[in-house]
């Protein structure tokens, strides 16, 4: 492939230079490029079988080789599954009231002087609370353990979002300020068209960090009360020393996280793809 | 100073000179701490939709699409005509400023120049009467620089009754194209140092203008006011 470039009615000859002379060593395919990405999998993976083979263990092995673990993973699917379906009862009410919540108040915060001096001195000394010491007390207070996990997860999910959606609207340039008071737009008409986008980057890292507090928050509160749930099975298994069970369900619970992190980063970068 | 009805006014100064502050305050985006300023003979206390304005940056909203920054304006200045006929009258304008290829697409899409010709084609959609644009062109490319002028001139001739249009830049050649009255701004800001009709004809054709005696003759005049300007700051520093 080359084009010419005419210059003094002289033809020069241009030539892209290949990207492997650019960088030199570059692998030339993608499955290289996988094989890149997994190759910390891979390394991880031997190290382990190789471990659970070579450390002495009892009867009991504290770290069950691979296979075992995927056995005991394959037999615990249906029970794994209904703990799913238990533990995203609890965060999904949780963490959408949280975002509900967060963006709305954040955002009628952030716009107003007044509001953030009123608030803000409170939620620098409310919001870094770890929301686990709340755990015993909701579960005290509440009339249901579900009720009281929901709760739990709406805190935990809260103040990051809410911190987040404040810091977005704080940082709505001048020249968007200008063009809403030339349009002359209402002040809920200025929330929904002008700051409530502009602040969508922050308010989505917001909601990132809200979800990762949010599954943590929900995988312990099940260690307290749950029948039912992820965190619950982990602890349910580790009281058995069942191990091929428990590190089981570690994986997959770390799996279904990444899932919905995923499912998040998917999601912000439909509503972002605005932003250059 | 005074700018009558129906005028295109280039306010004229150097980077510092506060012309964008004078621009502002003409808006309503700042308050005025003393002296006064009236439009039509009432107080300028704070933005209005009599007030369009279009600034050097690109100040559409980038999360809207073309169209949509468009029919927000229509919106306000409009509130009682339906959505649907909103939006038809959003594409119209987009299309006679030259953007019937951008109406579906987002300001990050587009250019310097087609971006500007939609923040014009918003100021438009207002339907404000008196127009404000701070140094509009000031980041476009020479040739999309010199389309726009024509584009500007050409609504502004068309429009009927015509708008008043204050257009502020620091590019003398434009300044003289573009306006029927030059106000130059000293380097001590706020302070005008030349107020000047600029005698040539219109409908202004660049290529012969170029060549104009006349057009030499306010350049040398601008710029020699400048100068002086310039060298009594130094003297007083």
């Amino acid at each position: 492939m080359s084009d010419y470039i005419a210059l003094a009615k002289q033809e020069l000859s241009v030539t892209p230079i290949p990207a492997a002379s650019i960088e030199p060593g570059a692998a030339p395919g993608r499955l290289s490029h996988a094989l890149e990405s997994v190759s910390v999998w891979i390394v991880l993976l031997l190290f382990w079988a190789v471990a659970s083979v070579h450390l002495p263990q009892g009867e009991n092995p504290l770290l069950p080789s691979p296979v075992i673990t995927a056995q005991a993973l394959w037999e615990s699917l249906p029970d794994l599954w209904a703990g799913t379906l238990s533990s995203l009862a609890i965060l999904i009410p949780g963490f959408a009231l949280a975002t509900l919540l967060g963006v709305v108040s954040g955002l009628t915060v952030g716009t107003s002087s007044r509001l953030q001096r009123v608030f803000l001195p409170f939620a620098q000394v409310a919001g870094p609370v770890p929301p686990t010491v709340y755990i015993p007390y909701a579960i005290a207070i509440l009339p249901t353990f579900k009720l009281s996990a929901i709760f739990v997860v709406f805190i935990g999910a809260f103040w990051p979002i809410f911190q987040n959606s404040v810091a977005g609207a704080n940082a709505l340039e001048q020249r968007y300020r200008d063009n809403a008071r030339i349009l002359g737009l209402t002040r809920f008409e200025y929330q929904r068209r002008v700051v409530f986008p502009a602040a969508l980057p922050h308010i989505f890292t917001g909601m990132a960090v809200g979800l990762a507090f949010s599954f943590i928050l929900l995988t312990v509160a099940e260690l307290f009360g749950a029948n039912a749930g992820l965190g619950r099975f982990v602890q349910y298994y580790a009281d058995f020393a069942d191990y091929p069970r428990m590190v089981a369900g570690i994986l997959y619970t770390g799996l279904v996280t990444f899932l919905a992190m995923t499912l998040l980063d998917a999601v912000r970068r439909r509503a972002l793809f605005w932003l250059q | 100073m005074h700018i009558p009805e129906g005028a295109l006014v280039s306010l004229l100064g150097a980077r510092g000179s506060g012309k964008t502050t004078l621009l502002r305050l003409a808006a309503g985006l700042n308050a005025v701490s003393s002296g006064r300023l009236t439009w039509n003979g009432v107080a300028v206390v704070g933005p209005s939709l009599q007030r369009g304005v279009v600034f050097q940056d690109y100040a559409l909203f980038p999360w809207l699409s073309v169209v949509d920054n468009i029919e927000i304006a229509i919106a306000k200045a409009k509130p009682t005509v339906r959505k649907a006929e909103r939006l038809v009258e959003a594409g119209q304008y987009l299309r006679d400023l030259g953007l019937e290829t951008a109406i579906g697409k987002y300001p990050g899409e587009l250019s310097g120049g087609m971006r500007q010709r939609a923040a014009i084609a918003r100021a438009l959609a207002l339907g404000s009467p008196l127009l404000l644009l701070d140094e509009p062109f000031g980041a476009l490319d020479p040739v999309n620089r010199a389309r726009l002028q024509d584009l500007l001139l050409e609504v502004w001739e068309l429009a009927r009754p015509r708008k008043t249009i204050v257009f502020v830049t620091h590019d003398v050649d434009e300044a003289i194209y573009l306006g029927d009255r030059l106000i130059v701004l000293g380097s001590s800001p706020g302070r005008v140092i030349a107020d000047l009709a600029v005698p040539l004809e219109r409908p202004r054709e660049r290529r012969s203008l170029l060549d104009s005696h006349s057009l030499h003759g306010l350049r040398e005049q601008v710029a020699a006011t400048l100068l002086e300007d310039t060298l009594q700051r130094l003297k007083a520093a």
